[in-house]
Order: structure tokens, then sequence, then C-alpha cells
């Protein structure tokens, strides 16, 4: 059914968000509609914005790795991986090879943290909420081992410059092995459940369908990508810390459909399994951190790493001094938040949560740099805005 | 999958007619400098040639004193970073829109221009992607002199 007659081409418009009760994460999205069919789709960000770039610029290299890290709860690890990297690589510091693998092995932690708790959030999206709290539960146990590993649930803060904090002793290894265990179970069973369930089924098969040949010209990451057939996987293409000690097999998808990207995201967790288990087995021995100068020589980096939603992109600029010259930080999400919008028109309304759902979007990563300041651009403190905003409600 | 080094030898190629200035600050790095007025031509050519993608797009700040900007336009291919470099001053800055040729360069090109004060010339979508709606016109929280000292202050240092 077409309206456009009936409303003499005026276009009705659907806001959601930037709260709202089928978004769990600020963004703002405008969708055109025809009925219930969405005929064209916008994105407004930045409700997460809190100045981290800038910020980096009046901290020193140390204070800047523990404000990196905050850019995001869900991959800390990453943020600080990247940085890391990138830092020691201008300051010309050679890193110990247990302190790289024992990178990696967080890294990976952390990818099955994450892909646990999209499943869930994807689960939920799609009303299937006993699968929602399954895998939060399992969820629990990699979260456990983390904490037992670094004493901390979501920001980890695994490394330094120069190296990481802690070693893995053989009895947290052991732990490691059996939560692995237990987990694997699990991620078996769910792959069968999201290939079989056929009232789930309905929501993903065929939905969102991004072709290879949209997926490159939307340069799209990550999962995202290689459920579109594309093999684009940083450990694979540039591996970096010990990656090249511990090859990735890439996994890969083709029908580009919701469905794929379930597949390629569960079966992803098989390869982590593998590569922590191996870590664990052949583990180099040696020390975990290198000496770091305090000053970084002048230069210019690019350092990359593969986020659990792709490609986390970060370039480094040195003068020479104590602090950054500038810290630029393209995330995995910014990258694949286009293909919402292209691969939004045509569904239902309806399908909408589950399609933005697809690529694992994450709004605190997207959201990095605002600092709020008034008309005269003088900066204000944290109290400052709460006396504010206490001013301008009672005002109301 | 050819190496690195294979990857940016032919990215010489390609971007010979253009760029004279090709800088390898590090092994798997190539820097070329180019004019604004033949980036246009620079990237239909990579897409062409199907040399990598488009990774991201820094904006620097080279401060009041150099009176200049400088845009980076990151292509990656495998391990391979290609980063076009493209000056432009300070004052009334602008760089053409590449949307065109890659239309998933539209949110880069947002953030730059919302970020360090660029105009970005034909971009499709010039609302802002982060600033809130009440933020000053012409301020740009990247440039070097936005809010210097604000972090001390907030610290009571």
């Amino acid at each position: 059914m077409s309206t456009d007659g009936n409303l003499s081409g005026k276009r009705f418009i659907v806001p959601i968000g930037p709260q709202h009760p089928a978004l769990k994460e600020p963004g703002h999205f405008s969708f055109t509609v025809d009925g219930e069919i969405v005929t064209d789709a916008s994105v407004r960000l930045g409700y997460a914005h809190r100045g981290i770039e800038k910020a980096t610029e009046s901290r020193n290299w140390t204070q800047s790795l523990y404000l990196l890290e905050r850019i995001c709860g869900i991959c800390s690890h990453v943020h600080a991986l990247a940085y890391c990297l990138g830092v020691e690589k201008l300051a010309g510091v050679e890193v110990p090879p247990r302190a790289q693998a024992i990178r990696v092995l967080v890294a990976e932690l952390e990818r099955i943290h994450s892909h646990f708790l999209w499943l869930g959030v994807a689960a939920h999206e799609a009303g299937f909420d006993t699968l929602f709290m399954y895998t939060w539960r399992d969820r629990e146990t990699v979260m456990d081992i983390l904490e037992a590993l670094t004493g901390n649930r979501v920001n980890y803060s695994a490394n330094v410059l120069g190296g990481v904090k802690f070693d893995v002793t053989p009895e947290i290894g052991d732990t490691i092995r059996r939560g692995l265990e237990f987990l694997e179970g699990r991620t078996h069973h769910y792959l069968e459940v999201v290939t079989t369930d056929q009232v789930f089924l309905q929501r993903t098969r065929g939905v969102g369908v991004m072709s290879l040949e949209q997926a490159e010209t939307l340069g799209v990451v990550g999962p995202t990508a290689r459920a579109s057939g594309m093999i684009r996987d940083i450990r694979v293409e540039a591996p970096y810390a010990a990656y090249a000690d511990y090859p990735v097999q890439p996994v890969l998808a083709e029908a580009g459909d919701l469905e794929a990207r379930f597949i390629v995201r569960i079966k992803e967790l098989f390869e982590s399994y593998r590569i922590i288990r191996q870590i664990l087995d052949t583990l180099p021995v040696g020390e975990l951190q290198t000496r770091m100068p305090r000053r970084v020589k002048a230069g210019e980096t690019v350092s990359r790493v593969e986020a659990p939603r792709g490609e986390l992109f970060y370039f480094i600029k040195s003068n020479g001094t104590d602090n950054p010259e500038r810290v630029k930080v393209r995330t995995p999400t910014l990258c694949n938040m286009a293909s919402v919008l292209v691969t939004a028109v045509g569904h239902q309304l309806a399908d909408m949560p589950m399609i933005l759902a697809g690529i694992d979007p994450c709004f605190s990563c997207n959201d990095r740099t605002v600092i709020v300041a008034d008309a005269d651009g003088a900066a204000y403190t944290w109290e400052q805005i709460r006396h504010h905003g206490i001013a301008f409600y009672q005002g109301k | 999958m050819s190496s690195a080094q294979e990857r940016l030898a032919a990215a010489r190629d390609i971007l010979a007619a253009w760029v004279n200035d090709f800088q390898e600050p590090e092994p798997e790095r190539l820097d070329a400098g180019i004019a604004p007025a033949d980036l246009m031509a620079a990237v239909r050519a990579l897409q062409t040639a199907h040399w990598g993608y488009l990774a991201a797009i820094t904006g620097l700040d080279l401060g009041a004193e150099a009176g200049q900007l400088e845009v980076l336009y990151h292509f990656c291919s495998g391990a391979a970073v290609m980063t076009l470099r493209v000056p432009i001053p300070r004052q009334e800055s602008s760089v053409p829109s590449i949307c065109e040729i890659i239309p998933s360069a539209s949110v880069f090109e947002r953030e730059l221009a919302e970020m360090l004060g660029v105009t970005v010339i034909g971009t499709p979508n010039t609302d802002r992607l982060f600033l809130a709606d009440d933020w000053p016109l012409d301020s740009y929280p990247l440039r070097k002199d936005a809010f210097v000292g604000s972090a001390e202050k907030e610290q009571g240092a």
C-alpha cells in the first residue's frame, strides 16, 4: 500500500531514541515509513560523548592508557591493547613474548564475554528471552575467569605500557580450562538453537541481507563483514601481539543475513577456545614487562587490532613530550552503522531492533569526544554541570 | 595475498601521477602528500584499482603557528596502510568530499567537519554527528587552541 498520494507527498517519520524501550543504548534513529515498511533511515549519535580523544592531549602517556581503556566497558582490553602496541612501536620498545601471549589470551576471553553478551541482547531483541537468560548466565563463567585472572569483571586493566600486569599461573590455567569446557558445550547447544528454532529463524533468516558487494561498498568490518563472506579480520590480515604465533582461522558465512551473523559469532567462539587452550599449553617463559621511557620519541604510528566488533583503528602522534600530540580512535561500530541504514530499507519497522543488534553496536565506543561548554567556550566542571542541571529543572 | 611491500609498491604506481612526496615512516606504511585539488582523482584511482578500503579519516591541527591543518585518509589493504596526507590552511579550511566515490566516508567527514572546522565541500550530510545541537557554531573541540588547560582547571591544579 502506498500512502504517497493520500498524504500528498508528505513523509511519515518514526523517531526512535535516544531513550526508547526497544533500544538499550543512546542513539537516535529516524525511520521514514510507508505503512509498516521502512523506506529511509538516518542516525544521530553522540549522546554518550565524554571528550576522550581531546582529553588524552592534556594527560601523560600512562594516564591516557587508563582513560582510553574506559572508552568501552565491553571491549576495554582491545582499546588499551591498540594504544599500548602503538605507543610501544613509537618508543621502539620490544615487549616480552610472554606478555604478548597473555595480551592475546585476555583479548580472546574478552571476545567470548562480548559475543555471549551480544547473543543475549540479540535474542532479547527477537523476543527470545529464554535464550537471553541462559546466555547471560553462561557469560558469568567467563566473567568469573576474567575476575580471577585480573581482579576485575570489565575494566581488566591487564596492559601497562611495555607489558602486562599479571602472570598466568598453572592454577588459573586450570580454572580457565574448566570454564572453557563448560562454555564449549553450551556454545554447541546455542549454535543448534539459532540454526534450528523455527520461530527464531523467522526473525533472522533472510532478514537484513547484505551482499558481499554491498559489504565492500559500505566498508563494514568484523563479524558483520565476515557474515557476508568478506575476510576482514586484523588477526589474520595483519597479526599483532602474539597472533603470528597463534594463527587464527577466519570464520566466514555467505548468506549475509542476520542468521549468518549469529552463526559467524558463535563459531568464532570455538576459535577463541582453541586459541586460549593453545596459549595455555605453550605460554612462553620470561618477563612480563620491559622498561618504558617516560617520554616517547616524536613520530606517528597506526595501530590496528581486531575488537569483538571488528577492526579498531588507532592513529597516534607523539611530539616527543610526556603527553600525546593526538590520539585518533576509529571504532568498528562507526564503520558498521552505515550498513544498518542501508539494510533497514524495505524491512518492517518491527525488524529494526534486530537489524541494529545484528551489527552488535557499541555506543560508548562510538561516542567519545565532547566536553560540555557554555557559549563562550569555557568548560564546565562536573560540579557546575550538576548545579546547572538542578537549576534548569527547577526553573521549568 | 601479496605482501604488504608489494601492495605499497602497487599504491605508489597508482598514485604516481599526483604524488611526488612519498614517505615510508614504518615498514608497512606509506605516506603520500597530495594537494586538495588532486584528492578526488587519487581516491578514484585507488578505488578503480581495488586498492584496499578507507579505514579512517584523521584530522590533525598543526597549531596556530604553523597555520595549517592536515587531513589524513588512511587506506588499508591487508597489513599495508597507505595514508593520503592533504595539507590545508587553518583559516577557511576545506577539502572536497569523497562520498561520491566512497559513500561510507560520510560519517568520517561529518566528524572531521564538526571536530576540526574543516568544510567538506559536497558532502551529502552536513548534520552534526557527535556534537550536541546547542554546541557553539564556531567552536571546534579538536583544534589545539580549544579548551587549553581545561583539564588542569577541572582537576583543581
